[in-house]
């Protein structure tokens, strides 16, 4: 039962993108997603302790070694998920078959946080998210 | 009249107050300088073959810019206004961009980068967006100029001179 509608929601978010989403599924993806990427830091966190981040109320800081300071919040009015990256910049996402796309060139807030990641402390993150 | 609007209504609201003192401690004087005394405040008349518009940002997420370029026959930014409703660094953001471009082709003005703002204001990177706000802007308004000019077709600042003549 809880399964099917799980599933059912699944199916949902497929084939909407962030301007078709109710205010109400914007925040549950938007804060399963801010979520995901504040587990994944807190796990690097506990093999590299010069890492740095904390969620509260829709606004996630992180702190990268040799990088600086990184800001992912929630932007509600347009159902974005907004980052700005002391290394790639600003950048606005939208929800777009299951993934947070950057409208200009396609690339997606996992892919570019798994980058930066590696970059900055040279382990994988272990992040499920595109 | 416009600029009025914006910056009684940021006084006014108990909301925006709160960002305004926090001022003298989280923003960088230049910020605060841009903030105080904003360059080129104003409007140019918009229907203007010679003026380029650019209107960005969404009024629910709290910052709308406007920024317009009037340029002369040789491809270059002669005058330039703005008006921003948004945050301390928004205004900034947008009032040093006027600075920037001022006497600059439209291939210059348009290579400008977010963090050239970003660095010249010491932005903090929850603000970076601010930043970019105004270089979309000054995009977005060479693009009207463009498309209101279109004999000088996208390389309008290197051939300049070539397309002047031509027009």
């Amino acid at each position: 039962m809880i399964r099917s509608r799980l599933l059912q929601g699944r199916a949902v978010a497929r084939i909407i993108s962030s301007r078709g989403l109710s205010t109400q599924q914007y925040h549950e993806v938007a804060d399963e997603c801010l979520e995901s990427i504040l587990a994944a830091y807190e796990a690097l966190s506990e093999k590299v302790p010069e890492v740095e981040v904390e969620l509260s109320q829709g606004v996630l800081s992180l702190e990268l070694p040799h990088l600086g300071a990184y800001v992912i919040n929630k932007q509600p009015p347009n159902k974005q998920i907004w980052l700005a990256s002391p290394v790639s910049g600003p950048k606005r996402f939208d929800y777009v078959d299951e993934k947070w796309v950057y409208a200009r060139d396609k690339s997606t807030l996992g892919a570019i946080l798994k980058s930066e990641t590696l970059q900055a402390v040279n382990q994988e993150l272990g992040l499920d998210l595109e | 009249m416009l600029r009025n609007l914006g910056f009684r209504t940021l006084r006014s609201s108990p909301q925006a107050l709160m960002p305004l003192r926090a001022t003298q401690r989280f923003y960088h004087d230049k910020v605060l300088d841009h903030y105080n005394n904003p360059r080129n405040v104003g409007k140019l008349d918009a229907k203007s073959q010679k003026v380029g518009t650019g209107l960005v940002g969404a009024p629910a997420c709290g910052d709308v810019m406007r920024l317009q370029i009037e340029v002369d026959d040789k491809g270059v930014i002669s005058d330039v206004k703005f008006k921003t409703f948004g945050c301390g660094s928004a205004i900034a953001s947008s009032s040093y961009m006027t600075e920037l471009v001022r006497g600059m082709s439209l291939e210059e003005a348009g290579k400008i980068k977010n963090t050239t703002i970003a660095k010249e204001l010491s932005l903090p990177p929850v603000k970076l967006h601010c930043s970019m706000l105004a270089e979309d802007a000054i995009k977005s308004a060479i693009k009207d100029y463009r498309s209101k000019n279109p004999t000088l077709g996208p390389d309008a600042a290197k051939g300049a001179g070539a397309a002047a003549t031509a027009a």
